[in-house]
C-alpha cells in the first residue's frame, strides 16, 4: 500500500466532485461514474500511463471508504425502526419475500451454472439480489413518483432486502473469513451471532441511554459523539472478525427510536454523501477494466437474467399493493437498479480466497453496477413509453 | 376531509389530503424538513409537483394559512386542534364581554368553563402566561386551551354571544 501525499487526497476529491457534476448534468445518478472515474484515474488506466499522477489506492483511501460502508450501513439502520415494519408487516413481507424468492436463487442458479463453489455462487446470489436503495430513492424523489402510489411497494421491498442485507452479510462475511473447515466456520458464525447479540441487546436497553449520551447542545459534539460511537462499534467488530457494516446497522438501529434521528440525518447526512462518494471511488481505483472485460461473458448473461425477474418480482410486488398494471410495471422498472449493497457484497467476497472471490466477483459486481444502475435510471426515466405499449396490448385484448 | 399518512422509509412522510373536488393534495415532508406539494387530479393520475419549501418557509406558509395572521371569516375565533378534542383558541373580547375590566383571578374563566388562559394579545403586544392579578381590557384577544366544548362555550360567555341569540 502506498503512502498517499495531501496534493493526491485532493486529486481524488477533484475527481470526484468532477463525476458528481457530470452525472448530475446528463440526468445519470452519481454512484456509477463514482466508480468510472476512480478506475480512470486509479493506478490500472491512469497508474498505467502516468503512474506519477495517478491516484493510488493507498491506505487513507481504504479507511475512508470503510468509514463510508459504515455510515451507508448506519444509516440504514437508523430509518429501520422495528416498530414502522411491524405495523405494516404483512404487505411488506409479502412484497419482501416475493423479491428475495425470485431473485436470489436466480443469482445462486447462475454461479452453480459458471461452475462456482457454493459460497461464491450465495455471494453472487446476493449481489444481484439487492436493489440499491440509495439509487431508487433518490430517482423516486426526482421523478416525483415519491407522491404516487408505486413509492410504497418499492419502499417496503427496499426497507426488507435492507434487514436482509444485514444479517446476509453477517453470515457471509464470517464464512468469507473463515480458514477454511467446517468448523471453524461454524466458530466464525457463533462469534459474529454472539457481538451481534450484545449489539442488539444494547440497542432494545439502550435507548434512554443513547438520548442522554447525544444530548450535545453543540452540533459539534452532537456529531463528533454520533460518527464516534459508530465507527469505533463498526471498527472493533472488524477486528474481531465480524462484519463492520452489520455493526454499523445496528449502532443505527440503536439510534432509531431515539428523538435524535432527526438532528442526526440534518447533520450527518452531508457527513455520510461525502465518505459514500470515496468508497464508490475507492471500488473503482482497485477494479482494472481489462478485469471487467474478461467477465463480459457472465455479466451479460446476468444482466439479460436479472433484468426480467427484478421487472416481475416487482410487478407482482406492485399487485400485492393493489396497483394497477401502470404502476406495477413502474414497480417493476424501479426495482431494477442495483448499486452500493452489491459493491459491499463483492469488497466482502474480495477478502476470501481463490481467484473467483478475489477477482472475478469485485470486477464483475462492478460491471454489474454499472450497466444495472443505468439501466434502471433510464427504464424509470422513460417508463411512459412502456406503460404506452402495455396499455395499448390491454387494450387490443379485451376489444 | 380525510387525510391518509403514510411512511416512506429512507425519505420521510406522505400525507393525502382529498379536496372537495375530488382531487388530493399530496404533501411529502422530507426527514431534512424540505416539503414537496403534489397535486392529484384523479386518484389514478399522476401527481404533478406543484412547488417545493424549506422547513422554515413552510411553517411560516402554514401559520399564515391557519389564520393566525388575518382570519377573514370570523375574526374573533381562530382555532388550532392540538388533539382530537384539545383546542388552543383566539377569542377576541368585545365591549360588552363580561370579562372586560376584570382580573382572570376574579372572572374564574377555569373553574367556570374549564380553558385555561396562555396568553393575551393587546395590540402589538403578547403577554403570554398572565398572571391571575392581570386585568383583561376591551380588544384583547385572549389565547386559551381547552376541551372543545369548554372552548366554545368559552367564546360564548367571552364574547356574550349568548346573550344575543336567546
Amino acid at each position: 500500500m502506498a503512502a498517499m501525499e495531501l496534493w493526491q487526497v485532493g486529486a481524488l476529491f477533484v475527481s470526484i466532485a468532477v463525476a458528481g457534476t457530470i452525472a448530475t448534468r446528463v440526468g445519470l445518478s452519481v454512484i456509477p461514474l463514482y466508480v468510472v472515474v476512480g478506475m480512470l484515474v486509479g493506478p490500472n488506466v491512469l497508474g498505467r500511463y502516468a503512474s506519477e499522477f495517478a491516484v493510488p489506492s493507498g491506505d487513507i483511501v481504504t479507511i475512508l471508504a470503510e468509514i463510508g460502508i459504515v455510515l451507508l450501513l448506519f444509516f440504514l439502520g437508523l430509518e429501520f425502526s422495528l416498530d414502522r415494519l411491524l405495523e405494516a408487516r404483512r404487505r411488506i413481507t409479502g412484497v419482501g419475500l416475493l423479491d428475495l424468492g425470485v431473485n436470489f436463487p436466480v443469482g445462486v442458479g447462475l454461479g452453480l451454472l459458471f461452475g462456482w463453489s457454493l459460497l461464491e455462487s450465495a455471494l453472487l446470489g446476493g449481489i444481484v439480489y439487492i436493489s440499491s436503495s440509495a439509487v431508487i430513492t433518490k430517482s423516486l424523489i426526482d421523478l416525483g413518483w415519491i407522491a404516487n402510489s408505486e413509492s410504497e411497494p418499492m419502499l417496503g421491498t427496499l426497507v426488507f432486502e435492507d434487514l436482509f442485507i444485514a444479517i446476509y452479510l453477517a453470515v457471509v462475511a464470517a464464512l468469507v473469513g473463515g480458514s477454511g473447515g467446517l468448523e471453524t466456520a461454524l466458530t466464525d458464525v457463533a462469534v459474529a451471532v454472539a457481538f451481534l447479540g450484545v449489539l442488539l441487546a444494547g440497542v432494545w436497553f439502550g435507548g434512554p441511554l443513547f438520548e442522554r449520551l447525544f444530548d450535545a447542545d453543540s452540533s459539534e459534539l452532537f456529531v463528533l459523539r454520533v460518527l464516534a460511537v459508530a465507527v469505533f462499534v463498526a471498527g472493533i467488530a472488524l477486528a474481531i472478525g465480524v462484519s463492520e457494516a452489520v455493526a454499523a446497522f445496528f449502532v443505527g438501529m440503536g439510534f432509531s427510536s431515539t428523538d435524535h434521528v432527526e438532528r442526526i440525518e440534518r447533520l450527518l447526512t452531508p457527513v455520510r454523501d461525502i465518505f459514500a462518494a470515496v468508497f464508490f471511488f475507492y471500488i473503482g481505483l482497485g477494479t482494472d477494466p481489462l478485469l471487467v472485460a474478461t467477465t463480459v461473458g457472465i455479466l451479460a448473461i446476468a444482466v439479460v437474467a436479472t433484468t426480467p425477474t427484478k421487472i416481475v418480482s416487482g410487478f407482482f410486488s406492485g399487485r400485492i399493493y393493489g396497483l394497477d398494471d401502470r404502476r406495477s410495471l413502474r414497480v417493476g422498472f424501479g426495482m431494477v437498479t442495483r448499486g452500493e449493497f452489491s459493491l459491499i457484497i463483492a469488497t466482502v467476497a474480495a477478502t476470501g480466497n481463490g481467484p473467483v472471490m478475489t477477482q472475478v466477483i469485485p470486477a464483475f459486481a462492478v460491471g454489474y453496477v454499472l450497466v444495472m444502475s443505468i439501466l434502471g435510471t433510464v427504464l424509470m426515466q422513460y417508463s411512459e413509453v412502456f406503460e404506452g405499449v402495455l396499455q395499448r396490448r390491454r387494450s387490443e385484448t379485451t376489444s | 376531509m380525510t387525510v391518509y399518512e403514510s411512511d416512506l422509509p429512507g425519505v420521510g412522510k406522505k400525507f393525502e389530503v382529498e379536496l372537495n373536488d375530488g382531487s388530493q393534495l399530496v404533501i411529502v415532508i422530507h426527514n431534512t424538513g424540505k416539503r414537496e406539494l403534489f397535486l392529484r387530479e384523479s386518484p389514478d393520475a399522476d401527481s404533478e409537483k406543484l412547488f417545493e419549501l424549506s422547513d422554515r418557509l413552510s411553517r411560516q406558509v402554514g401559520t399564515i394559512m391557519e389564520g393566525a395572521y388575518f382570519q377573514p371569516i370570523r375574526t374573533e375565533t381562530i382555532d388550532t386542534v392540538l388533539s382530537d378534542d384539545t383546542l388552543i383558541e383566539w377569542v377576541k373580547l368585545t365591549v360588552d364581554s363580561p370579562l372586560v375590566g376584570k382580573t382572570l383571578a376574579e372572572s374564574q374563566v377555569r373553574q367556570r368553563v374549564g380553558v385555561s388562559v396562555v396568553a393575551v394579545q393587546r395590540g402589538d403586544e403578547t403577554v403570554s402566561n398572565p398572571g391571575a392579578d392581570f386585568a383583561v381590557e376591551e380588544g384583547d384577544t385572549l389565547v386559551v386551551i381547552g376541551g372543545q366544548d369548554a372552548c366554545r362555550e368559552f367564546q360564548e360567555y367571552a364574547t356574550a354571544e349568548s346573550a344575543t341569540d336567546e
